[in-house]
């Protein structure tokens, strides 16, 4: 299908965005790189009056290098942080979750800033950058504002974004040389988004351990981390254990999973917590 | 309606349009791009796929309206390009087509492909075709024929990203 009749305008300062957002009441839409956004309106099953393209805002496409962390502007695209086109403070994490996003021409083009905006459950962005500790950083009518990824996403497709604010960068904290990280997610088809994913980073000072594409925000597994404090190896034994603290910090988080989902998120995170000892992954899409 | 100026295939074209424009539209309307196809308008299929800036990207989903200054090259345009040029002939070879209707998204991604992995293994061709959709073939002989372009492509004849 086309896309509806739709006014489309270009500011090119983030204070003009915002004031073009607040003065459409709710009935404009940022575009970023569209790759989510465009095909929901060539489908219909979203509506605005105007788009607002962000992605000639100064500062969105650059990054910068800032020692401790990176910051990347929200119109970075997936593409560049494959590549190691922007600087990686993650020892590789970040560049093997973007090689995995969708296909190339997607990644081409689709931006980590309008991922996390969107707040699709299954994108890969949001669990990554909660896990890495991030920082989510915006504009709105009241001036800047950020939150930390862990408690940027309320639920499916709904953060703490405002309807006038942009999402104008991410803040990343620079990994301990030392971490160890595995990321797994599973997928029918490859590029197709993920029925279950989970990341798992070991590093000196403190684990993290999140499970995404949960229907709703990323889960945190602070039992979980507990136990890959505990850990110098992994074994397939350990799994059974590991399985136990999953499900144990699932329920604290007040959340659920159904039988089916809650095994494909404990082999996902299994996989992923191999791959952070060195594991090999399994071929992409196969469930074996 | 909103005037934009892109170079395709190498020529400057300046158009007013209409916002929902979609790129792929506007490539076979105002361009007469007809290699440009349309199977899913989604972005799944991948029958649309077109080189935006030097790197491939689905038409489908891009707005004609926001590529304002842009440079694009659809199938037509790359008519003198050697990687496309092998690739035609691989696929002759391994028939890598039967009715057509993906054929110029998969070589223009197989295009990408190859210069983004000049010595691509199955594996490789496989996970980076997966987005796009043929409903004919079964994929082998489009595998197949990538894998043939690449080692008949001499080194230096295709140009880095």
């Amino acid at each position: 299908m086309k896309p509806a009749p739709i006014a489309y305008v270009r500011p090119d300062t983030v204070e003009r965005a915002v004031g073009l957002l607040s003065e459409s009441g709710g009935e404009a839409k940022v575009l970023a790189g569209g790759q989510s956004l465009v095909p929901m309106l060539n489908l219909r099953i979203a509506a605005f009056e105007r788009l607002v393209d962000v992605t000639g805002l100064p500062g969105l496409r650059s990054a910068s290098d800032e020692g401790s962390e990176v910051r990347l502007g929200a119109c970075v695209t997936h593409e560049r942080i494959q590549t190691g086109d922007v600087p990686d403070p993650s020892n590789g994490l970040m560049p093997s979750t973007a090689s995995r996003i969708a296909y190339q021409a997607v990644r081409n083009r689709g931006t980590i800033g309008g991922s996390l905006a969107l707040a699709d459950p299954a994108a890969d962005w949001l669990a990554t950058m909660a896990a890495l500790g991030a920082a989510i950083e915006w504009v709105g009518p009241d001036g800047p504002g950020s939150c930390p990824a862990e408690a940027f996403v309320e639920a499916a497709y709904t953060t703490r974004l405002g309807l006038y604010d942009v999402l104008t960068g991410i803040r990343i904290p620079r990994l301990h040389p030392d971490a160890r990280w595995g990321t797994y997610k599973l997928c029918r088809k490859t590029g197709e988004f993920a029925h279950a994913m989970a990341i798992a980073i070991r590093q000196p000072g403190g684990c993290r351990a999140f499970l995404g594409a949960t229907e709703g925000a990323p889960i945190r597994l602070p039992a979980v981390e507990d136990m890959l404090a505990g850990l110098r190896g992994w074994d397939a034994s350990d799994a059974a254990r590991l399985g136990e603290a999953m499900a144990a910090d699932v329920a604290a988080a007040g959340r659920s999973l159904s039988d089916v989902h809650a095994w494909q998120s404990r082999t996902c995170l299994a996989r992923a917590v191999a791959m952070s000892f060195g594991a090999a992954p399994p071929r992409l899409g196969r469930a074996a | 309606m909103q005037p934009i100026e892109l170079i395709v295939n190498g020529e400057r074209l300046s158009a007013a349009v209409d916002p929902r424009t979609t790129l792929a539209d506007f490539l076979r309307e105002a361009a007469d791009a007809r290699s440009v196809h349309l199977g899913c308008e989604h972005g799944v299929c991948g029958a649309c796929t077109i080189v935006v800036d030097g790197r491939i990207a689905r038409s489908c989903i891009a707005l004609a309206v926001a590529l304002d200054g842009a440079e694009i090259w659809t199938l037509e345009g790359l008519g003198a390009d050697p990687v496309i040029a092998q690739l035609r002939a691989s696929f002759h070879e391994c028939h890598g087509l039967q009715c057509g209707y993906c054929t110029p998204g998969m070589l223009v991604t197989a295009r990408e492909i190859l210069r983004r992995h000049p010595a691509p293994s199955e594996a490789v061709v496989r996970e980076a075709l997966a987005g796009n959709i043929c409903r004919c073939t079964g994929y082998a002989g489009i595998v197949a024929a990538v894998l043939h372009a690449a080692e008949n492509l001499a080194e230096g004849e295709i140009p880095p990203l």
